[in-house]
């Protein structure tokens, strides 16, 4: 055969193969939102104002606090939306970036309708953006909030602060690479009310799925990091942060009733639970300026979430024996039982129960173990101004201790018989807390 | 005099003799519940804690230096992993009730004994200068002149020196120095340590680690002593430079 027809040949059976690469990859690329996102508008004049009177500000004001830009937009102490602030990832550090209007390191050049693209479709100026920013959830956002955000914005004084560059690893360093995480993982859906359902559901599920995006730590996260919609608010180990959210869902919240649930919102405490971690952050710089009816909204909301599918017991390791339960049951008398009660019901909103606890019920007990080694204080609110604080314990016990009380803890009250081991605790040693 | 106004006047002293301290007991019982935390490592009332003998204690420190602190943990301007997880979602009403409190327990500046090794004689002396009188060719102020004579802070933003162990002082300067411990500008500590050799820190630190006081020194009233350097710590604290 001559080279040519083996060229020929080759081609021939080559061609089906780049065919349907090219149709799986169009029908991928479509599935992502196709060119539409890619469309940035035109940037604005410089000093663009949005509809600017007082009132719409002040409402931008208060979904911006919803939303809870400031806690990824802000470092340790900085000013207020002028970002920095390091996410660690598997993928590498990003920086969140200045929100103030300067022209040359915030939004100042950006048009409304510049704003409104980035973050209904997470691409900017600047190119795709970083999927630890929520755009998912902001597509869901209405023109009339988008803009109200954008209007506060505007407002704010400008900070010149450039966010330090990024550190990832490639291809997460390019930003091209993003296109093809989106054709893999990322779904737009349209977002409207459900009109079987009253109106102030329909408010609840807005403020969770949009501005509130508690997908972003509630969610079970899939393949690459992404969020795929059966894992909607199942719960799991936060990427990055070394805590585990719960599911949202009727069963997980079943001990609130909807007031309840909404005063610990507001909160940061109730008598079913405190909010320690990052909810105690969330609900410190987002939650608490809630209004009730959007407290009320949301917990209506949350608490009709289907439950999800029980996490499948872990049948190979050994339940706690009768020893390890003896030693834990006499460490929890001695250190935990003076607040939260030999029955584990705590007291009040002073001290949390442990019965049903999350950090106890959780099939991941590294909220439990933070806790009992490092302490924990619920946010300052307005209707929690003194708050109680869980003391520290890894300079007072041993890793072996902590496990052993934490292990009957779970057992106890959790009804999780699976024990926390020494090297469980001892992993956790040091950990990072900020 | 009539017996009704004999009766309130009874009842008067009765409350100041009986109620008030009470009272007062059970709001410190009730901030101790509260300060669960804290007494980890601080002790119930910020005397300290047997088995942690790096932490600073609290008790009779100046309320505005206490609050000065608990700010810095939040806000970046100190660096503990611990401390500021426990402080970082504190509003400043809580934290001004907080370093209140502390600062109206019962001071303990006893000698903390560390370990540290002795001074040799050199070094003793050097230490002493350089708290007494400072090193005015160096341009480094001395700590008396700005934490009183005695060592035992000034109210209410400078805390006493006596009876913190001679790690947690060098881990100060050394913060200081390296810039994970700032003050509020004019930052006149960082400039200090910054004058210091690591040599002298160590030395003034082990020495101030074997000073002591009676329980119950407290910090010297406010405006009694004028910091001869420009402090911006103590802006609130009416202390002009």
């Amino acid at each position: 055969m001559s080279r040519a027809s083996r060229w020929i040949t080759r081609a021939f059976v080559a061609t089906p193969f780049v065919l349907l690469a090219l149709a799986v990859g169009g029908a991928l690329f479509g599935l992502q939102g196709g060119f539409a996102p890619y469309a940035v508008p035109p940037a604005g004049t410089g000093g663009e104002r949005v509809d600017a009177d007082a009132a719409t500000i002040a409402r931008g004001e208060y979904l911006a606090r919803l939303g809870n830009c400031a806690t990824c937009h802000t470092t340790r102490g900085g000013t207020p939306l002028a970002g920095g602030r390091a996410f660690v990832t598997d993928y590498g550090t990003i920086h969140s970036t200045n929100l103030t209007p300067d022209v040359a390191t915030g939004l100042g050049e950006w048009s409304r309708d510049e704003f409104r693209h980035a973050m209904r479709h997470g691409v900017s100026r600047h190119g795709v953006l970083y999927p630890v920013f929520p755009y998912a959830n902001f597509a869901a956002l209405t023109d009339v909030d988008l803009d109200a955000l954008f209007a506060y914005l505007r407002s704010l004084a400008p900070a010149v602060a450039a966010a330090p560059p990024n550190r990832l690893e490639f291809p997460a360093s390019w930003r091209g690479a993003l296109v093809g995480w989106r054709m893999l993982t990322y779904r737009p859906a349209p977002f409207a009310d459900d009109p079987k359902q009253s109106p102030q559901w329909n408010r609840g599920r807005y403020l969770v799925d949009g501005l509130g995006h508690c997908a972003m730590c509630h969610g079970e996260r899939g393949m690459l990091g992404s969020l795929p919609r059966e894992g909607y608010l199942a719960g799991g180990r936060i990427p990055g942060l070394g805590w585990y959210a719960p599911p949202l869902d009727e069963r997980q919240l079943a001990r609130f009733d909807v007031e309840q649930l909404a005063g610990y919102l507001r909160s940061g405490v109730s008598e079913r639970g405190a909010a320690y971690g990052p909810m105690a952050e969330v609900v410190y710089s987002s939650l608490k300026h809630l209004t009730d009816a959007d407290a009320t909204a949301m917990a209506t909301y949350l608490k009709s979430i289907p439950a999800h599918p029980l996490p499948r017991a872990n049948t190979l390791a050994a339940p706690l024996g009768a020893t390890a339960a003896g030693n834990g049951r006499r460490l929890y008398e001695e250190h935990c039982a003076d607040c939260h009660g030999r029955d584990g019901r705590g007291r009040g909103l002073d001290h949390p129960p442990l019965d049903r606890a999350v950090s106890l019920t959780a099939p991941d007990p590294i909220n439990a173990v933070r806790i009992v080694l490092y302490g924990a204080v619920p946010p300052t609110t307005a209707r929690n101004p003194r708050p109680h604080s869980m003391p520290p314990f890894a300079q007072k016990l041993a890793s072996a201790d902590i496990a052993a009380v934490v292990s009957y803890a779970r057992a106890a009250w959790g009804s999780q018989p699976i024990p926390v081991s020494s090297d469980d605790v001892q992993r956790l040693h040091g950990i990072v807390l900020d | 005099m009539p017996p009704v106004s004999r009766w309130s006047f009874a009842g008067f002293a009765f409350a100041v003799a009986v109620l008030l301290p009470a009272a007062k007991a059970r709001a410190d019982d009730d901030m101790i519940e509260r300060l669960a935390a804290c007494a980890a490592c601080h002790g119930a009332r910020g005397e300290g804690a047997p088995g942690a003998e790096y932490y600073p204690h609290l008790a009779g420190k100046p309320a505005g230096y206490l609050l000065e602190q608990l700010q810095g943990f939040r806000d970046g301007r100190r660096q503990s992993p611990q401390m500021t997880w426990l402080v970082q979602f504190m509003d400043d009403a809580w934290m001004r009730e907080i370093a209140a409190f502390y600062a109206a327990q019962p001071p303990r500046t006893r000698a903390a004994d560390t370990g540290a090794a002795a001074l040799t004689a050199d070094l003793r002396a050097r230490a002493e200068t350089l708290v007494r009188d400072g090193d005015k060719a160096a341009g480094v102020p001395a700590c008396a002149a700005c934490h009183g004579a005695d060592l035992a802070g000034v109210e209410p933003g400078v805390p006493a020196l006596v009876g913190l162990p001679a790690d947690y002082v060098i881990a100060q300067l050394g913060g200081w120095r390296e810039g994970v411990r700032r003050g509020v500008a004019p930052d006149c500590m960082a400039d200090v340590a910054n004058k210091l050799t690591p040599d002298h820190i160590r030395a003034v630190a082990v020495w101030l680690s074997q000073q002591s006081h009676d329980d119950g020194r407290r910090p010297a009233p406010a405006g009694s002593v004028v910091s001869p350097v420009a402090c911006g710590g103590l802006a609130h604290a009416a202390v002009t430079p």
